[in-house]
């Protein structure tokens, strides 16, 4: 009986690599029709036509050929049938149900032989955490933390799209907002959430400041926690420029000025924050170099300097 | 906090990272709230750049609003060297008040403090976005 099922098994395995052969030599050798042709936007963002993919006409159906639809036909109804495989033999198995382990039980199990990681997690997670640490206001900073996440991901969902140059950045955030599905949200949530989480660092600083939680031993978590603090005031400096409109050159202009009118340095801080002697498509390619590169790597590396201290040192016991 | 539950633990997980999820899960939530927001009324843009139009008003964002109002008022060049050397008083602030506390009063020193700072801050910001 077990033979039969993995005959079955590796005959559908095998029709799917056999279909996606073929619609591989296909896709290579066919001729591609004009895209032009098929596909007529008339959206604000100047799309290139020569350059469209014509992804409207695949959601469309509109093939030209018989390959593609036969291809996926296979291709899901093999997935189905796998599926149905996996049913059957579930059912056939049901007596011996007693001896089953679940399969994420048995993948974890699989991978803790060999990575041995509940080694390393079981004194992380079996920590105890004193009562009176489970107050509101010890909760300020891992806000922040979440919030930041929150930043990466829709930051990386809204660099899909934007367009790191004088001339194309404002017709970007224009696309973003107006045609992207769900543009305009992402847009709505990182904005706000910048703003909600330099409130919460602010928050969290004047919670450890007042009471006193970054006295010996835990100096350098302070130092750590106001580099993350700067970090995050330069991401919204950074980023606020990127729009390119208006208000983002003109804060920016006037930001940069603040840094060139230090005594001694300020002519290089404001060389080195504009890329020139004025802002520019210079100022706009390293703000967002800043902004998506070297600000998140900071970031990172300093919140795991931060978190490894909390856990080393624990939080601290007020009086 | 009561005194009288210090000696009560739980532990990290579950318990506190059931805790931690919930208040993620509130977070997670706001935050759709204000990507439905969005879909219905987006941040929007101003007019495109241009660097030979210079506005009437400018303004930097809220965060930076209170040391652009303070600006103003004093010379330049001490106004752009305070905030650097307010941010290295930041960072080595723990080197420089090393005593242990020993009672709640230094608490309420700092708290108090802070408070007035904040509330400089703040007024600061109002007046700098109503000006």
């Amino acid at each position: 009986m077990k033979t039969i099922y993995r005959t079955i098994l590796i005959a559908a395995l095998s029709l799917i690599l056999v279909l996606a052969a073929a619609a591989g030599v296909h896709a290579i050798t066919a001729n591609q029709p004009s895209p032009t042709e098929s596909i007529e936007y008339s959206g604000e963002f100047p799309l290139e036509p020569e350059k469209d993919t014509c992804i409207q006409c695949h959601i469309d159906e509109q093939f030209t050929n018989i390959w593609t639809p036969l291809g996926r036909l296979v291709l899901f109804g093999a997935a189905g049938l796998i599926l149905l495989f996996g049913v059957a033999r579930s059912a056939s198995v049901w007596r011996s149900r007693s001896e089953w382990v679940p399969i994420p039980t048995r993948i974890l199990a699989w991978i803790d032989e060999r990575y041995q990681l509940s080694e390393f997690m079981k004194p992380i997670l079996a920590k105890p955490v004193p009562d009176w640490q489970r107050r509101w206001w010890y909760c300020l900073g891992g806000i922040t933390f979440f919030l930041f996440l929150v930043q990466g991901i829709t930051g990386i969902m809204l660099a899909f799209y934007y367009k790191p140059t004088p001339t194309e950045a404002y017709a970007s955030i224009q696309f973003i907002e107006n045609e992207v599905l769900l543009g305009s949200a992402f847009r709505m949530i990182h904005h706000w959430s910048a703003n909600g989480m330099i409130v919460m660092a602010l928050a969290h600083m004047l919670r450890v400041f007042i009471m006193g939680a970054y006295k010996s031993p835990r100096e350098l978590n302070w130092v750590s926690g106001v580099t993350l603090g700067i970090m995050t005031l330069a991401f919204g400096f950074t980023g606020y420029l990127l729009p390119w409109d208006q208000r983002a050159y003109w804060a920016t202009t006037v930001g940069t000025e603040i840094g060139g009118s230090i005594p001694i340095i300020g002519d290089l801080a404001l060389v080195f924050l504009r890329g020139g002697w004025s802002v520019t498509s210079l100022t706009l390619s390293r703000f967002f170099a800043a902004h998506i590169l070297i600000l998140p790597l900071i970031t990172v590396g300093s919140l795991g300097l931060h978190f490894i201290m909390i856990r080393k040192q624990g939080v601290m016991k007020p009086l | 906090m009561s005194e009288n539950n210090q000696e009560k633990e739980v532990p990290f997980y579950p318990d506190h990272v059931a805790l931690e999820a919930k208040v993620a899960l509130g977070v997670v939530i706001l935050v759709v709230i204000i990507g439905v927001i969005g879909l219905f009324a987006p941040v929007g843009l101003g007019a495109s750049a241009d660097a030979m139009d210079t506005p009437l008003h400018v303004k930097p964002e809220w965060y930076f609003l209170a040391l652009y109002q303070l600006l103003r008022f004093i010379p330049k060049t001490i106004g752009a060297t305070s905030p650097v050397l307010a941010v290295v008083l930041l960072l080595i602030w723990p080197f420089l008040d090393r005593k242990p506390d020993t009672s709640k009063k230094t608490t309420k020193i700092r708290f108090w403090l802070s408070f007035a700072a904040v509330l400089v801050i703040i007024a600061l910001t109002i007046w700098g976005e109503v000006s």
